[in-house]
């Protein structure tokens, strides 16, 4: 059961870069729970950037009639626990973790395209994500070249 | 028992693993209860039903509408009137009233321009819509803009040619560095009197008529746009797609026995 013990191999820099990632990610559910609970409220959501409204309610906001940003939110909660649970030693959840942030940092791309090239308006509450998203993937990485090193 | 003998254990090595081995949990479940309750909070905060005062006014435009009893308690016992006369489509006896707060620069607001067209023409002289202003300032660069020209364009009597106008083009000016020249010409191409569109869109008159459906507008807990009201009850944004609201007015009706 190597898998699901906490072990005390972590080292304490390993420890704290999960610790950073459990509370940036914290950042991100927040953002995300706000989006999903406006977008189901139908609001047009108050920004002082314009393009809020246009992005918010373009077809790209929802997928399958499911809004993006529950699944975001869903991701950020994701990566916060497998994070915490890194931090406190739980050996195997980093990579799982490593596979959500990939995912994200590429959904994220696509999300910038898509507001940068075809509804060509920007939502600041979606650009706080994708900076979340980066600063996750700056931290997994991190975390990856540490392992890597060991 | 020996209380000292039962927690001795716990801070041993064993103990302190153990509670190692314990404590993410904890953080992830209490997490995920404060992501709940935040996300109630945030749902509950934007969706409030605001209660209608059990004595109308005049200049409070609710016809066929009675207090809503199941509102909670926290809303509004008075709502402010709002602009007077506010802007009307239909009979004043209609058992129906529809209340929206808009703003022509908001794309669900233009999104929902020609549903609620349609239901007008479904549902006759049973339904008035009445219209009300909420510009959504500084999100919007141009929503006062047009706020303004949709009442100066009232003042001559052309409130809905101008609110056609501004919803169904929105998407050639909401993009522009310059809406003046292009609200003028939707002026001429309604019939006003274009030098005294000029005045009005400047005039104290058109700025206090916006500020007085803003008034209302807060006052009934409105937070964004469009919000619907239906004889006094808000309507959930996922009910104003025209299946849905087709429902709602229906149900209204034969709560109304119409």
């Amino acid at each position: 059961m190597e898998n699901s013990q906490p072990g005390n191999s972590a080292a304490p820099s390993a420890t704290l870069l999960y610790a950073a990632t459990a509370i940036v990610s914290l950042v991100g559910l927040s953002d995300a729970i706000y989006l999903t609970v406006e977008h189901l409220a139908g609001r047009s959501v108050k920004c002082t950037l314009s393009g809020c409204s246009e992005v918010l309610s373009s077809q790209y906001a929802s997928f399958a009639g499911i809004p993006l940003a529950s699944v975001g939110a869903a991701a950020y909660f994701a990566v916060f626990s497998l994070a915490t649970l890194a931090a406190f030693g739980y050996q195997g959840v980093g990579k799982l973790m490593t596979l959500i942030v990939a995912l994200m940092f590429l959904t994220s791309l696509w999300l910038i395209y898509l507001q940068a090239f075809v509804i060509k308006a920007f939502c600041q509450f979606c650009l706080l994500s994708a900076f979340v998203t980066f600063v996750l993937t700056a931290l997994t990485v991190m975390i990856a070249k540490r392992s890597a090193r060991r | 028992m020996n209380c000292s003998a039962d927690v001795s254990g716990f801070f041993t090595g064993k103990g302190i693993d153990q509670m190692k081995r314990v404590l993410p949990f904890v953080i992830i479940v209490a997490v995920f209860g404060v992501a709940i309750v935040a996300a109630w909070s945030l749902k509950r905060s934007g969706t409030e039903v605001p209660a209608l005062p059990s004595s109308p006014s005049p200049a409070i435009i609710v016809t066929g509408a009675s207090p809503n009893e199941a509102a909670p308690a926290t809303t509004p016992a008075v709502a402010d009137a709002g602009a007077d006369p506010p802007h009307v489509q239909g009979p004043a006896d209609a058992p129906v009233t529809l209340e929206e707060f808009g703003d022509f620069q908001c794309p669900p607001c233009g999104l929902l321009h020609p549903i609620l067209k349609t239901m007008e023409k479904e549902f006759g002289d049973r339904v008035r819509v009445v219209f009300r202003e909420f510009p959504l300032v500084p999100a919007h660069e141009h929503a006062l803009a047009a706020a303004r020209a949709a009442e100066a364009a009232g003042i001559q009597g052309k409130f809905w040619q101008m609110h056609e106008l501004l919803y169904t083009n929105q998407n050639t000016w909401k993009d522009a560095f310059d809406v003046r020249p292009i609200f003028e010409e939707y002026a001429t191409r309604s019939g006003m009197n274009l030098e005294k569109y000029r005045q009005d869109i400047t005039s104290e008159t058109v700025q206090y008529r916006i500020f007085l459906d803003g008034k209302r507008a807060r006052s009934l807990g409105v937070k964004g746009t469009p919000t619907v009201f239906i004889n006094g009850r808000e309507v959930p944004f996922e009910s104003l797609a025209p299946e849905k609201l087709r429902l709602v007015i229906s149900a209204e009706l034969t709560r109304l026995g119409k």
